[in-house]
């Protein structure tokens, strides 16, 4: 025998190793999944999925926009925009069982309508979580400086963070730090998770219980009566508010479809994730609606002062609320939605990252982001260029735009929309064969995805229109073209440029020579 | 007799490949590289959910040991192993135990611009729970011949004979020179008389030591090396490139585990050569071995 062979004798698995799961679904062999089993429960599923939503740093960032889109019908659109994350997170699902993977939304896409569509479903899951990356840094500064102002009595202190040197530079900090730790592969721990989401519903509900106080002692700033006409959803005065309203309320629920697509690491595979969908979905909504129906019904949506319409306050609401709503007590708030935007900023890091370093793998992207560092095994060059990436969108941003934070949180609809949307369609298109074999199947993998794609990409369309106008969210506008069109059709269009690049570099993705077009077989026995 | 050791794709892993490979020459020991891949924790929330990222890992794990392989020269067996876990010191020492392994051989060094051992997160945490000796790299150990001396640490407290007695058996087996050192550190002062005390103190420690010990045959050199400080002790200390250090675990680790105590991790800053920690109460396999077979024998 060659010495060779001698030493090839690589053993991998072994009676009872911990070692890599070999179970592969569908026989796609794209990928397994890698999590243990049996080590989440219902609770902690719920917990899971309320902390990837991040309530309270969502409300504060999407509350402002969204009423000064739809106004008081806030609790109608909050409700509606659940349906299409709904129908498409079934997709989502489905297309998870199928093809485990960490390229997601781009190896799905690639997979059912090739390499082209593939590479812009990967860029905008990419550009989205990059946009929300620098809109959850500068939230966390807001309230950073802001729990600063209120530990020292100081209100001048607050005020640094209109500081645009000071704020960038803070902006870039936590970016950087939030890069190092995710690069280092430091994890959340199951305790800290608790105590966080915890938290965050409780001072939610304090600031809700406060709000009404006030409302009931005459104290409140605009005190405004609750109407059945708030959650109509077809008072909405224009389709362009509605459009509008809905694609922000997909990144309120944004995170949700983590509880569905959680299903080897939890104790009961068979029904903790729906359970705990469904639970995330009660707990979420319950939240939004008495905090947005606290916030009206305290601040009434008049664009002067404290009013939830004044487009001073659409940036992060809960930093001009808190503190006369819960008096002494805002500093509670400011320490919830720090704590819930910082753990999420971390958090968000792995996912461009991981998707960077998929398209890497399949050579879609050049080799580089493919790399893997040796003694922390994240992705290295995918982090690194993730939080460059985010740093620079948000220096641009906030160089142009007054209202930065708000323009981002509206490109960053547009662009979840754009994803969700082609994903849900590439989950129809993959299963095609299996669409109209049973009700489960055809509810699941055609009816469900088709309608949320469709309307995504209905709301993906409209808001790109409407949002050319140089009125549109906060505003801001180069060349007489609303600043959200130029973000959110901006980051596409230079996907568009890279993508064609990559195809003169490394024409073997494009080719489809790495990643095939390939389509569920329907196979009668599964 | 076989080794685990615990592999990175760096400099570091390196290292612990290369004294894996020196110790593992003098017994004919083969070596089972292991790299921990870091398990995804739930609770570690990812959105969008990215749930493939682990076999690209493990792909790249698998790349990353076929590579090791070829560090490894034919006459040393290797095998590799990928295994996942949350904590790389546990899982480590988990597959030490599955093993048998008699050795768990790490690359120590970290960045440290001065110092030859500055302890990364790894080995600080093997230092604490491993149940098996566990060999510390230096930082850029190249050498892979076999290793031709064995020094072990004598300490003045109670354990110290546990160390010895490992010692003895490694040396015995290895057919290895063994040198038995004192380390002396005198704090402040300088006056030459401040010293004598002391000094004589380690000599008397010494030949109580060896005092009725059987040495299987190889030769034991005594040392005393004293200096300002523990690690000024070391330096003045003559060492050979291609000795060990061996020394005992803390008497405040539990029976068969680590803990490095505080003149270990000083002795570890200074440390020019490779150290290997040895656990309280710990018998070698060979020790072990040798019971039983003179068990058999009285049959």
């Amino acid at each position: 025998m060659s010495a060779e062979a001698l030493r090839s004798k690589s053993s991998e698995k072994r009676p009872g190793e911990k070692g890599p799961s070999e179970k592969r679904s569908g026989g796609k062999g794209l990928s397994e999944k890698g999590l243990k089993a049996g080590s989440v429960g219902l609770i902690g599923a719920v917990v899971i999925g309320v902390s990837c939503i991040a309530p309270a740093y969502t409300l504060t960032a999407a509350l402002g926009p969204t009423v000064a889109e739809v106004g008081v019908h806030l609790p109608a659109i909050f409700l509606v925009g659940f349906i299409p994350m709904l129908l498409v997170a079934l997709g989502y699902r489905e297309l998870n069982n199928a093809m485990p993977d960490a390229g997601t939304s781009f190896t799905w896409a690639s997979r059912a309508f090739g390499p082209w569509i593939g590479w812009m479903g990967g860029w905008g899951l990419i550009s989205a979580t990059i946009i929300v990356l620098s809109n959850l840094a500068a939230v966390a500064v807001d309230f950073f400086y802001l729990m600063l102002a209120q530990l020292t009595a100081n209100p001048g202190l607050a005020d640094l963070s209109a500081n645009l040197p000071l704020n960038i530079a803070t902006t870039l900090v936590f970016i950087a730090l939030a890069c190092w730790i995710s690069y280092r592969g430091m994890e959340t721990t199951k305790t800290f998770q608790y105590v966080l989401v915890a938290f965050q519903l409780l001072v939610l509900g304090w600031f809700a219980v406060a709000a009404f106080s006030h409302v009931a002692n005459g104290t409140a700033f605009d005190a405004t009566a609750i109407t059945p006409d708030w959650f109509n959803p077809f008072a909405v005065g224009s389709f362009t508010a509605f459009a509008a309203g809905v694609s922000l309320s997909i990144f309120i629920y944004w995170g949700w479809d983590v509880t569905l697509t959680m299903n080897e690491e939890t104790k009961n595979p068979e029904k903790t994730p729906g359970r705990a969908a469904t639970v995330t979905v009660v707990v979420i909504v319950v939240i939004y609606m008495i905090v947005a129906l606290a916030t009206l019904a305290f601040a009434g949506v008049g664009d002067t002062g404290l009013g939830a319409g004044n487009p001073d306050n659409q940036a992060s609401i809960f930093a001009v609320l808190a503190g006369p709503v819960m008096g002494p007590f805002a500093i509670l708030m400011s320490l919830a939605i720090l704590s819930s935007s910082a753990a999420s900023l971390q958090s968000t890091f792995v996912s461009p990252a991981r998707t960077l370093l998929s398209m890497g793998h399949y050579r879609a992207l050049p080799k580089k982001f493919g790399r893997i560092s040796p003694a922390h095994k994240s992705p290295s060059y995918a982090t690194i260029a993730s939080a460059v990436a985010a740093a620079a969108f948000y220096i641009i941003t906030r160089t142009v735009s007054e209202n930065a934070l708000w323009d981002t949180i509206t490109a960053l609809g547009m662009m979840i929309c754009f994803y969700y949307g082609i994903t849900a369609l590439a989950c129809v298109w993959y299963f095609r064969a299996e669409a109209f074999r049973g009700i489960r199947a055809f509810l699941f993998k055609f009816l469900a995805p088709l309608a949320g794609g469709v309307i995504l990409l209905v709301m993906f369309v409209k808001t790109a229109y409407d949002s050319m106008d140089p009125a549109y969210g906060s505003g801001s506008n180069v060349g007489g073209l609303g600043l959200v069109f130029i973000l959110g059709m901006g980051v596409l269009l230079l996907g568009v440029v890279l993508m064609f690049i990559m195809y003169k570099v490394q024409p073997a993705f494009f080719k489809g020579q790495v990643l095939e077009k390939s389509s569920q077989v329907f196979d009668p026995d599964v | 007799m076989r080794y685990v050791v615990g592999y990175s794709a760096n400099a570091r892993g390196r290292d612990a490949v290369n004294l894996a490979i020196a110790l593992a020459r003098r017994q004919n020991a083969s070596l089972e590289l292991v790299l921990v891949v870091p398990d995804d924790s739930p609770y570690n929330v990812v959105h969008p959910p990215a749930a493939g990222y682990q076999s690209i890992l493990t792909d790249q794990a698998k790349l990353w040991l076929a590579e090791a392989l070829t560090l490894i020269p034919v006459d040393v067996p290797a095998q590799t192993h990928v295994r996942k876990g949350e904590s790389e010191a546990s899982v480590l020492i988990a597959a030490a135990e599955e093993f048998g392994a008699g050795l768990l051989v790490i690359g120590a060094g970290s960045r440290g611009l001065f110092k030859r051992f500055t302890i990364g997160p790894v080995a600080s945490a093997l230092l604490h729970a491993a149940t098996v000796p566990v060999a510390l790299a230096p930082q850029g150990y190249g050498r892979t011949d076999p290793i031709t001396r064995l020094t072990c640490g004598i300490g003045l407290r109670e354990g110290a004979q546990d160390v010895l007695d490992v010692a003895a058996a490694a040396a015995g087996r290895r057919k290895l020179p063994l040198r038995l050192v004192s380390l002396v550190a005198l704090d402040g002062g300088g006056a030459p008389e401040a010293a004598k005390a002391p000094r004589e103190h380690a000599d008397e420690r010494l030949a109580a030591a060896v005092k009725d010990r059987v040495f299987h045959g190889v030769p034991v050199e005594l040392a005393v090396a004293q200096g300002r400080s523990i690690e000024d002790a070391v330096d003045h200390l003559a060492w050979e490139d291609s000795e060990v250090l061996l020394i005992g675990s803390s008497r405040l680790a539990r029976d068969n585990s680590l803990f490095l105590g505080s003149t270990a991790n000083r002795i570890l800053r200074s440390l020019p050569v490779p150290m290997i920690v040895v656990p309280r109460s710990y018998k070698s396999v060979a020790q072990r071995h040798g019971s039983i077979q003179s068990e058999e024998v009285n049959q």
